[in-house]
């Protein structure tokens, strides 16, 4: 009878010990996975790119100097010493062969390019930049016949530097792309985002905490307040972003805003973040002794100055912890915003215009025709990691200020 | 010392408590604001999504029964049938409840009463940090490990799959993602269980993983419940982790797990590019249901939580 209790406990042990093992391998499967795809895409490059690539149609003028130096070329790289540029081979995310430039002489002809293509920028000075890919270059070979070489006719680095130095007597244009697949502009917009939804929710919600905590009666009108602004919590974000098209759309039309923009999306988080704010800076108020209220008014200080120098600066520590938070529900936060900011990845956002956060455009690539895996992971291993700061922020925070008064 | 009349201090007084007066107005309308904020999205939503259903809509009345009920979603030649959406969701969510409370209790148990105290604050990190990951890196996750799993099983078991998108993934992902959820609340629920009636538990011979999993789990019942609506409520709104692996199928209910799925929310994503006429505005009533799906959903654990296991 015992024996069969201690084996019927040491299974039943068991398995909890099980279920929080598989929790673990969740979130690591997770944190690995996320890696492993978005590492090698991860760079300083990526952060400062634009997400869209621009293709130019370049005029090569004639060379000024006959030979050039690279004195420290690196294994893979391709140098032509006739032109003074160097070549690499490469890969797009979807697995398309690239010829990327590495390195440009400051006397090569490639520094004074000029655009080819009809418009207002014909004629414009348009140097070559490292990291542009090429897709051809036209050339007089030695009968004196133009002819084209490139990636796109399945050459590589190599073999486009052996073509200049060797079959090429003059370089007419080039065709070239810009890289792309960065996310600057989503990174500003998100920066808009927190500083838009957080100018508004802040305030809004540390007076509505302060009412709650300092003036409202413990009667039914202020638990129904209470109890309203808790039901905020339960309503899922695809729903808010449908309130934000109806209810604050208006409200941006009167900045001459039209369509999603970025001060809509900010618009929408704030309401998102209201409760969040209010919960933790009630506590934190609530927290705050009773006798120092009372020291403040005894001394002649009225109800408002009290509040003010007295009670809130003893709850900063309680208010911060709700920035924090709310700073994360808005890098985190997706559907809301794919309704009131659209999912055009705009690569200039401004606060009137369209655009898309970083989560937004995770959404954007993911739900193409071709879902962009090694993006997508790098922004995601972005966001995790802003969501690991802010939570050992908090945690450190809490530790900081747990004061007993 | 300067003198102050007595003139000049009444004024400085009633200054004062003029300031007063505008601070606490300011503080009270601020409050009244937040709260009146659920009211005017519930409001807004359902003026504009009972709309469609109206005889003098301007796109052309659309039958709700069909709506409520129907069985294909076809945007393109304008067939609205929601009801199988609804099946799938809920098959969806309570499928994802099915696997993730068991892991959820147990897995709160061990942090609240069974792991040694270092180990218990690693295992709250682990939680807290599941908890803190946005949907959209779980929709990454899923769309490339949790679908390629499926699909490898599928064809393991001879099933061919849409890619591994599928209701099988969703459900699992679900799971997932509301895991954190219920666990933390669970946690809480544990913790406030009051130690007499462990003491008296072990006072009667009971051993101590008995106690846990007769006495404490039992008194802890309300918070579970708690977790189990708010667990619910995550998985019925998740939108874009959710749309990424749906597959969205265009007629249903969907019965076999391998089959792609359509949920309320993956709806409610599909064709944005639309931002007026009936495909705009019928969103919102997909919106309508959704709500009144978790509200209903609400009731029904509240009154599953009332008449199960209390003696």
């Amino acid at each position: 009878m015992m024996k069969k209790r201690l084996f019927k406990d040491k299974v039943l042990n068991g398995l909890t010990f099980f279920t929080s093992g598989i929790s673990v391998l969740v979130l690591f499967a997770i944190f690995f996975f996320i890696f492993q795809k978005g590492y090698s895409t991860l760079s300083l490059d990526m952060l400062s790119n634009n997400y869209w690539s621009v293709n130019y149609n370049l005029a090569i003028p004639e060379s000024s100097q006959s030979v050039y130096t690279y004195p420290s070329i690196e294994s893979g790289e391709s140098f032509s010493s006739k032109y003074g540029i160097a070549f690499k081979d490469d890969f797009s995310p979807d697995k398309k062969a690239l010829i990327v430039v590495s390195y440009v002489d400051p006397a090569s002809p490639f520094k004074l390019l000029t655009d080819l293509s009809a418009g207002p920028n014909q004629g414009q000075v348009i140097p070559i930049q490292l990291g542009m890919n090429i897709e051809k270059i036209v050339y007089t070979n030695t009968l004196g016949v133009d002819r084209s070489a490139g990636v796109i006719f399945k050459q590589n680095a190599s073999e486009l530097v052996n073509i200049l130095d060797t079959q090429a007597t003059k370089l007419l244009s080039t065709y070239t792309q810009t890289e792309g697949g960065g996310i600057k502009g989503s990174l500003i917009a998100t920066l808009y985002l927190i500083l838009i939804s957080l100018a508004i929710a802040m305030p809004l919600g540390i007076f509505s905490a302060i009412y709650l905590t300092e003036y409202a009666a413990k009667n039914k009108t202020s638990a129904f307040i209470r109890s309203s602004i808790e039901l905020l919590t339960g309503v899922p974000s695809i729903i808010y972003g449908l309130m934000g098209m109806v209810v604050l759309y208006p409200i941006t039309t009167l900045f001459k805003v039209s369509g999603p923009s970025v001060l809509l999306g900010g618009l929408t988080l704030s309401i998102i973040l209201l409760p969040t704010i209010i919960r933790t800076t009630e506590e934190a108020l609530k927290v705050v002794p009773e006798h120092f209220r009372s020291a403040s008014l005894s001394l002649g200080a009225n109800y408002s100055q009290t509040i003010f120098k007295v009670v809130l600066p003893s709850a900063v520590p309680g208010i911060l912890t709700g920035i924090l938070l709310s700073v994360g529900r808005v890098i985190g936060e997706s559907a809301a915003l794919i309704y009131t900011m659209g999912t055009f990845v705009n690569d200039s956002p401004s606060v009137t215009r369209g655009g898309t956060s970083l989560a937004v455009q995770i959404w954007s690539i993911m739900s193409g025709e071709q879902p962009n895996f090694a993006l997508a992971s790098a922004i995601s291993i972005i966001i995790l990691g802003i969501v690991l700061f802010i939570n050992i922020s908090i945690k450190l925070l809490a530790r900081r200020f747990a004061k007993t008064w | 010392m300067t003198n102050i009349t007595a003139d000049q201090k009444k004024k400085m007084y009633q200054r004062k408590r003029v300031t007063d007066d505008v601070m606490r107005m300011i503080f009270k309308s601020s409050a009244i604001l937040a709260s009146s904020m659920i009211f005017i999205i519930i409001l807004f939503i359902l003026q504009k999504g009972l709309m469609p259903f109206l005889p003098n809509y301007k796109y052309g009345q659309v039958d709700i029964i069909q709506f409520l009920f129907g069985t294909t979603w076809r945007q393109d030649s304008a067939i609205y049938g929601l009801g199988f959406i609804v099946i799938n969701t809920l098959v969806s969510a309570f499928g994802a409840l099915l696997i993730s409370l068991p892991f959820s209790i147990l897995t709160a148990l061990f942090i609240a009463k069974i792991a040694p105290k270092k180990l218990a604050i690693f295992m709250k990190t682990i939680v807290e940090l599941l908890a803190s990951i946005p949907s959209v890196v779980y929709g990454v996750f899923a769309a490339g490990y949790i679908v390629t799993m499926v699909k490898n099983l599928g064809s393991m078991l001879n099933i061919s799959t849409a890619g591994g998108s599928s209701l099988m993934a969703v459900i699992i992902l679900l799971a997932i993602m509301i895991f954190p959820t219920m666990t933390s609340i669970t946690i809480t629920a544990i913790g406030a269980v009051p130690s007499d009636l462990e003491d008296a538990s072990l006072a009667l011979g009971a051993t101590v993983t008995q106690t846990n999993f007769k006495v404490v789990l039992q008194s802890a019942k309300s918070g579970i419940f708690a977790g189990v609506i708010l667990g619910l409520g995550r998985a019925f709104g998740e939108a874009t982790a959710v749309s990424m692996i749906a597959g969205n199928k265009l007629y249903g209910p969907t019965t076999n797990l391998f089959d792609i799925t359509r949920t309320l929310t993956s709806t409610m994503l599909a064709g944005l590019k639309e931002t007026i006429g009936l495909d705009y505005d019928i969103r919102y009533s997909v919106g309508i249901v959704l709500m009144a799906t978790i509200l209903i959903s609400n009731l029904l654990v509240n009154y599953v939580k009332k008449h199960v296991g209390s003696r």
